[in-house]
């Protein structure tokens, strides 16, 4: 179960187990202690009427300590004691008890029995112990103890609705802090999922208290901050880049064009124009390298849109048509439904159309392009009839530039599979070369809302 | 009546190559290389549009744009960026600016994109909406959805009804490939070998084959022109 793994409901549980032991041994103690109190002090005035009485009876024998007893029990002197002399025969020579009572033996330990006085009509507890004497008599010194354990007993009822208040404040106080501790952790969490879907802006709320959670947040926001200052170098450099190539080679093209309306002939102006291309061919792998650079570095995520994945796929079929045809190749989408997802249009586009143009140019037959959800996933497949990758080959062929000797004649800069590879990484998923018997098969595998989860 | 144009660019080979190519075909043309001056020529607000370099001394190209937008003045505004991303791109459209190119770029695209930025102010609001266009013997009726070349139907695909509609829009000028990608099927990266061509090659079977002169040409090292002449 969920519930029971999480830290947050075992760490609530115990605060609740150790509140209610605590509640548990104060009641016990208490008891205990006014039990003990309650015995000792009927021990002591038993003792101490016992050792009188004794006195009488060593000093005048039995007559002496008839006198006793009966002087004992006189209403001035009585509080509560209790009092039997009886013969070897059991008949009753003084006290206020009608006979002896038949579970206490003498020289047993003292006992609290419950007994009749002479003249009550409601039986009472009696801390009780009993002296023998000689001839069989007996002598049972005792006292009342009923109204302190009747208080006793009120005072164990108003413990346990004690405890039981104590229970329930212990079961809030343990829910209270789980929620505290889970409030404090959740902005937390929450931070790091928005940093890691891109909002690299997000820091962790800090309230000064210098905590233990406002010690981790404060860290954790340092390292942001650094993740931050990483990236925007990360940015700086590759537009300062873009702009320091970009700038030259926008002076050459612009030279180029007007070369090219300069020229007379054919074949100077097929040669100005195959130059442009190449130049152009030059910036495309450029862009290419830069965006790998960015879309690994996780730059971009906040340009992500909800589109329907099945219409992408649908309209680049639609557009490689012609040109497949023409080709001798076939290519068809395999779209169940609609497949909505959040995602990099622009990115994600071109790394599907590096996919198609890859298979068009290396694979062979049937081109199928695939799109599919798979519970909190998306899948979007390329796979051709070509000879597809080995196994072996298959880590070089995701390498930037790296190039198969397959691929040596073809045009490229071996940057296709990377850049493909470098999306799903921002996406938060992953690219897999596979066999497709025959061919390749080519699948990005990615979260459907990147900020459910990220690399 | 001849159009005005400012320049506002700091590489002055770059800026030669956009002002000359602009005078050429009859702009007035004036410069400045920083932000700065730029900003100063803009505000005059005599400028049918301002071609606008993003990475500028002094004051920042889309600093330019927020003063002049903020000054109320709604001239045209084609940012040209050494930054191309998606990222990029939107931020200079949310900026102010009415279309984004990155460099390099093609002069036939530059030119294209400020005729038709022209062309929009020009017509204004409230201007009724084309429902035909046509280029010599070719007609196409935006309502029916029906293409004839010299009276004769053309039957299109809906991609190529739109391809042939958005040459049609820009009879006469170059379109890059580029252009199409974005005007025709809204791509902003490119789908790699041929892509554009082979729809092109397909379009032109259509709508030139028998017929002795043909309307859409290639134009070497740039694009493709929809015209009477070769």
């Amino acid at each position: 179960m969920a519930l029971a793994r999480s830290t947050i409901f075992r760490f609530a549980a115990l605060v609740f187990l150790l509140q209610l032991a605590g509640a548990g041994v104060l009641l016990g103690t208490v008891r205990l202690l006014t039990h003990h109190q309650i015995t000792a002090e009927a021990e002591a005035r038993t003792d101490e009427l016992r050792r009188a009485l004794i006195d009488d009876y060593r000093r005048g024998g039995m007559r002496a300590l008839s006198d006793g007893v009966r002087q004992s029990l006189l209403p001035a002197r009585a509080q509560g004691s209790v009092l039997l002399l009886v013969d070897g025969g059991k008949q009753v020579l003084a006290g206020n008890l009608a006979e002896w009572p038949p579970s206490l033996i003498a020289a047993d330990a003292p006992a609290t029995l419950e007994l009749f006085r002479t003249g009550r009509d409601e039986s009472e507890r009696i801390y009780a112990s009993a002296v023998p004497l000689s001839d069989g008599a007996r002598l049972l010194v005792g006292h009342v103890v009923e109204s302190e354990l009747r208080f006793t007993l009120i005072l164990e009822e108003a413990m346990i609705g004690g405890v039981a208040v104590a229970v329930a404040l212990a079961a809030f106080a343990a829910w209270s802090a789980a929620r505290l501790i889970h409030r404090r952790l959740a902005s937390t969490v929450d931070t790091a999922r928005a940093v890691a879907a891109g909002d690299l802006a997000r820091r962790v709320p800090v309230d000064h208290s210098e905590d233990v959670f406002d010690a981790l947040g404060v860290t954790i926001n340092q390292m942001l901050d650094r993740i931050d200052a990483l990236m925007t170098e990360l940015k700086i450099a590759t537009d300062g880049l873009a702009h320091d190539l970009r700038s030259p080679l926008t002076r050459l093209r612009s030279t180029l064009e007007r070369a090219l309306e300069a020229c007379e002939s054919d074949d100077a102006r097929a040669s100005v124009a195959r130059a442009i291309d190449e130049g152009d061919r030059l910036l495309a792998m450029l862009d290419t390298a830069l965006r790998i650079s960015r879309a690994e570095a996780g730059l971009g995520r906040e340009q992500f849109v909800a589109i329907d994945l099945a219409g992408m796929v649908e309209d680049l079929v639609e557009v490689y048509g012609p040109l497949a045809e023409d080709n001798g190749f076939e290519i068809v989408a395999d779209i169940a439904g609609p497949v909505p997802a959040r995602v990099h249009r622009e990115l994600l586009g071109q790394a599907l159309a590096n996919l198609i143009d890859n298979a068009m140019k290396y694979g062979a037959g049937r081109i199928v392009v695939s799109a599919r959800s798979e519970g909190r996933d998306v899948i979007v497949a390329v796979t051709d009839q070509g000879p597809g990758i080995a196994e072996a080959q298959r880590a070089e062929a995701l390498r930037r530039f790296g190039r198969l000797d397959a691929a040596r004649s073809k045009a490229g800069a071996g940057l296709g599979l990377a850049l493909a590879a470098a999306v799903a990484h921002l996406h938060g998923g992953r690219l897999e070369l596979g066999d497709n018997a025959p061919g390749l098969r080519v699948v990005l595998r990615f979260h459907a809302d990147e900020r459910g989860g990220a690399a | 009546m001849s159009h005005k144009i400012l320049v506002v660019e700091d590489d002055a080979s770059t800026a030669d190559f956009v002002a000359t190519g602009l005078a050429e075909h009859g702009f007035v043309v004036d410069r400045a290389n920083n932000g700065r001056d730029g900003l100063f020529h803009a505000t005059d607000g005599s400028y049918d549009c301002i071609i606008l370099d993003r990475m500028l001394p002094g004051m920042d190209g889309m600093a330019v744009l927020g003063a002049l937008r903020a000054a109320g003045i709604d001239t045209p505004v084609i940012i040209l960026s050494a930054l191309g991303s998606a990222e990029d791109r939107v931020k200079g459209l949310e900026g102010g600016s009415d279309d984004y190119l990155t460099k390099p770029f093609a002069f036939a695209e530059l030119l294209a994109r400020i005729r038709l930025l022209i062309r929009r102010a020009g017509n204004g609001a409230g201007a009724a909406p084309e429902t035909r266009l046509s280029c010599a013997d070719l007609e196409m009726d935006l309502l029916s959805r029906k293409v004839k070349r010299a009276g004769q139907v053309v039957d299109l695909q809906p991609r190529e009804f739109r391809l042939l509609e958005f040459m049609l829009r820009h009879a006469d000028q170059v379109v890059t490939r580029t252009m199409l990608l974005e005007g025709v099927w809204d791509y902003h990266f490119d789908p790699g070998t041929n892509v554009i061509d082979v729809h092109v090659s397909r379009l032109r079977k259509k709508i030139d084959e028998g017929h002795a002169r043909p309307l859409l040409h290639t134009v070497r090292g740039s694009g493709y022109r929809l015209g009477q002449d070769g």
